[in-house]
């Protein structure tokens, strides 16, 4: 079991916990499985073509999951993972 | 979520000087505290590859900033950068990219060559101004 943390922006897709418990092999069966509990979760953080969406940043224990293969990125022997949308601007 | 900033003399007074230091390059950080309250300001770096006209915040100092205020029961305040040659008002830009709206977006500038600094609430189209109380 895997603890993803939330910040607020996306605590409202989960009914306002700041974090959820959920299961995978990889990060990407581990968004399916949080999907399933709320629907529309995924969608916000992986675009049409599957991969990461470009504004949001997936940390992997202390690793960019960018740098592990990205929605592929293995998840054995990770506690936790935390979500955090990028903060940009002009 | 606090309808003013309440912001100590020496975080201002740190967040002025960060954007004098990164000129012409738009700085970034972080105000970490509570309810409203900026305990302390968080240089960050920006990693946009246009810095003089964009920030982006570099996501491992995101990471190295959010994940420890997890255990310490503190909140992210706001979202600070600045306007190295235009006023300290949020931009189109500054608007399309906030994607954290329980933190104001607190802007800083030297355009004039004096300090100005003021704070707002985004979401989505819609920025308010709000408060900056001096504590």
């Amino acid at each position: 079991m895997v603890t993803v943390r939330l910040p607020g922006s996306l605590r409202d897709l989960v009914g306002g916990a700041n974090k959820v418990q959920a299961e995978g092999r990889t990060l990407d069966e581990l968004l399916s499985d949080i999907d399933r509990r709320f629907p529309g979760f995924r969608a916000r953080l992986v675009d049409e073509r599957g991969a990461i969406r470009t504004y949001v940043n997936v940390y992997i224990g202390e690793h960019d999951a960018r740098t592990r293969g990205g929605l592929g990125a293995s998840l054995e022997g990770a506690s936790e993972v935390m979500v955090i949308p990028a903060m940009a601007g002009g | 979520m606090s309808d003013e900033l309440v912001l100590p003399r020496a975080v201002r007074e740190e967040i002025l000087r960060h954007a004098l230091e990164e000129a012409p390059k738009e700085c970034c950080g972080v105000l970490v505290g509570h309810d409203g309250v900026a305990e302390r300001a968080v240089r960050c770096r920006n990693a946009h590859r246009e810095p003089n006209v964009r920030y982006e915040i570099d996501p491992r100092d995101l990471y190295a900033v959010l994940r420890p205020m997890e255990d310490e029961d503190r909140e992210l305040v706001a979202i600070y950068h600045s306007h190295p040659a235009s006023p300290p008002v949020p931009s189109p830009t500054d608007r399309a990219e906030a994607r954290w709206p329980r933190a104001l977006h607190v802007l800083a500038s030297w355009r004039t060559g004096a300090p100005e600094l003021r704070a707002y609430r985004i979401e989505g189209d819609w920025m308010r101004e709000v408060p900056v109380r001096e504590s």
